[in-house]
């Protein structure tokens, strides 16, 4: 593999995943744009975090991501070379370098095998044969994420562990091949509260640890600013707003962003007298699109015959910002728009 | 109609009281709720106390397996078959309706007095019939209306109420968004008129915006009719939405019940205070959020003395013997040692 100049890891450039639908199974009728026109470049060793209303193609771009889905257009670029998902050979090579950490642990775990099983088989499926080796990375790993004594834990089965400690199985099986990448999808958000914290603290740690790079899938804005630097927002199949995390909550370029934060509730008794102000209507088909921006419906701001016509492009803000809306189409800064 | 005299004119006295406002609309007294298990009893609900005023709503917060949803259906009796220990009084409008049969309670209570909008409640709409017919259903099931046209009709103003098109009561379930099925849920609830309304973790399923949504209609209900909501939920920030009250639950027991202020300003009892902490919030600059180390105890056999302990900070000897509930100013009821002396807390009481 060609070592790039640049940190780039990952690269999306006009990434389109779309989904057929059928009537009785052979009467075509349309496609599901699940992902619609994602542009997007990831650093080594950077966490993300991906943020939408489900039904917004966010887990369908993490599967495409993951090479799970097929991307219908556009392309991926791993580590400076195009991801090819007819060539079987360079798939399994490159699904090995992403880990994926599943939103429900139970569910992700089978039942029928011990913790030892479970965190050997991607080992086993990647041709990894000595046994000795393998348990030593599952050593290694289960130290890391502090399950300790790992023998107590290797010969159990996921029923005899508690929600927490099946979540940190699930972690240890996304980090045995090493990866370069790693998919949280909703890595919390089946736990409780109280242990949901002590498990993003683990992924922030091993992330700084082994300078992996994180997606981090998620609906709760809240937890973001705990565990990354970039967020992404996507809405409609698209990504409508790429920002460092900090610049983006204090001041949220994107009308849906700015709704997105407006809705979220921080613990304040004075929240009895006041009402949200949230945008009207409902996220968009994607079986049919609104034409132009995906939002121009709910959006207050809307330009008459501009943004109910023409899809906007990322228009580049100061701080490393990207914002896919027409108002800054002449700004360079999140707070020149007035709104 | 008929039938509504005659049963009224069965229970005068007891239903003139159940007419009657009191200061309190609700007032639990040492509500227990025992499961029996294979493994033994689960202790879901372990004498619990507390009074909601009129008019005002209050929010149950705890952990997942607390006993929260345990207690909201203890309080409408809706209860599973292995239930070991079930008692306590219950004053609705300061009558004990823990003293009424199955049947008296089913007739005069649930629904009628008491609603439930149950857990993930969007999905427990019926997918074959049309939603007008559900939610007219506890009208016609306790003879509120004359007949299906009224009944209609007062489903047309519950949606009103809640904010969903009256012209989707001719709608199945699946034609609605997952907000809307969540509102349609609210309005069955409200159709009936009750003077409170038990949400069981109304909005968790839900996203963002559609959350904020919901959390506006209940608003929008509580400053227009009078009623009272019950919240359990986990998510201390959305309760705060509608919380005039809030009651911390910890290990089946409540361990500090106060006004909303006092418990997203400064909670008391160290366990709403980690609680506090460990909520993520958008303004403050600080880096790390808090956690609480370990698990929440197992029901079946729970630690004797205060239940909190073996995870609390600030555990001192006392903490072996379990705390009674300390009242402190305004009211508050703090189930902690450290407040033994029903004021200040004292730094030095755990060295």
């Amino acid at each position: 593999m060609p070592t790039t100049e640049n940190n780039l890891l990952l690269q999306a450039k006009e990434l389109r995943t779309w989904f057929e639908i059928k009537k009785w199974g052979f009467i075509h009728v349309g496609h599901v744009r699940a992902v619609d026109g994602v542009n997007f470049t990831l650093e080594r060793g950077e966490s993300v975090s991906l943020v939408g209303e489900s039904g917004c193609g966010k887990s369908s771009l993490a599967k495409t991501i993951m090479g799970i889905h097929q991307p219908t257009e556009g392309e991926l670029i791993f580590e400076g070379n195009s991801v090819d998902s007819t060539d079987e050979q360079s798939m399994r090579q490159y699904k090995s370098e992403i880990g994926f950490v599943q939103q429900d642990p139970y569910g992700a775990l089978p039942p029928f095998m011990s913790i030892q099983r479970i965190l050997e088989e991607p080992m086993i499926v990647n041709g990894i044969k000595d046994k000795d080796k393998r348990l030593k990375r599952i050593h290694q790993v289960m130290e890391e994420l502090k399950m300790t004594p790992v023998e107590d834990f290797l010969k159990k089965y996921p029923h005899m562990l508690s929600g927490g400690q099946q979540q940190r199985v699930v972690i240890a099986r996304s980090l045995v091949l090493n990866p370069k990448l790693i998919m949280a999808d909703e890595p919390v958000s089946m736990l409780d509260a109280s242990v949901r914290v002590e498990i993003l603290e683990l992924i922030k740690k091993i992330q700084s640890e082994r300078e992996l790079a994180v997606i981090y899938i998620t609906h709760d804005l809240s937890t973001v600013r705990y565990f990354s630097e970039r967020i992404w927002v996507m809405y409609g199949g698209k990504i409508v707003e790429q920002s460092p995390v900090r610049n983006l909550l204090k001041e949220p370029a994107h009308p849906y962003t700015r709704a997105l934060l407006e809705a979220i509730s921080e613990p304040d008794a004075d929240n009895v007298h006041n009402y949200k102000k949230v945008p009207s209507g409902e996220p968009p088909s994607l079986l049919n699109p609104p034409g132009g921006c995906r939002f121009h419906p709910r959006c207050e701001y809307m330009i008459e015959g501009l943004c109910d016509q023409e899809i906007p492009p990322d228009f580049q803000l100061a701080n490393d910002r990207l914002t896919a809306c027409w108002l800054f189409r002449d700004e360079e800064e999140a707070g020149d728009v007035a709104l | 109609m008929a039938k509504e005299t005659k049963l009224a004119a069965n229970n005068v006295e007891k239903n003139m009281n159940l007419d009657e406002k009191t200061a309190n609309v609700l007032d639990v007294q040492d509500m227990y709720l025992y499961f029996q298990t294979g493994k033994g009893i689960v202790q879901a609900v372990d004498n619990v106390s507390f009074a909601l005023e009129r008019g005002k709503s209050m929010v149950i917060v705890g952990e997942s397996g607390c006993g929260k949803t345990s207690l909201g259906r203890a309080i409408l009796r809706l209860l599973p078959e292995n239930v070991y220990k079930y008692e306590g009084s219950c004053l609705l409008n300061g009558s004990d309706i823990m003293q009424y049969d199955d049947e008296r309670f089913r007739k005069e209570i649930r629904w009628k007095r008491a609603a439930l909008v149950p857990q993930s409640s969007m999905n427990s709409l019926n997918p074959v019939l049309k939603v007008s017919d559900q939610v007219a259903e506890p009208i016609l099931i306790h003879d509120l209306a004359d007949n299906k046209e009224q009944a209609r009709e007062k489903a047309a103003e519950a949606f009103k109420k809640v904010g969903v098109p009256v012209d989707f009561l001719n709608r199945y379930p699946f034609e609605l968004s997952g907000g809307m099925r969540q509102r349609v849920a609210i309005a069955t609830s409200l159709v009936t008129d009750p003077d409170f309304i038990i949400l069981d973790e109304p909005t968790s399923a839900l996203d963002m915006l559609t959350q904020a949504n919901i959390m506006n209609v209940l608003t929008k209900l509580k400053e227009e009719i009078d009623i009272s909501f019950v919240l359990i939920t986990h998510d201390v920030s959305t309760s705060s939405e509608i919380a005039d009250m809030a009651a911390i639950m910890y290990a089946g027991q409540i361990v500090e019940f106060t006004d909303a202020y006092t418990f997203f300003g400064t909670p008391l009892h160290p366990y709403s205070e980690r609680l506090m902490a460990s909520v993520p919030t958008l303004e403050a600059d600080d880096e790390e959020l808090g956690f609480i180390p370990g698990q929440p105890p197992s029901l079946i056999n729970p630690p004797e003395g205060c239940r909190f302990a073996e995870r609390c900070e600030e555990e001192f000897e006392l903490c072996s013997e379990e705390p009674p509930g300390f009242e402190m100013e305004d009211d508050r009821i703090v189930k902690c040692w450290l407040y033994r002396e029903g004021g200040e807390r004292d730094a030095n009481y755990g060295k």
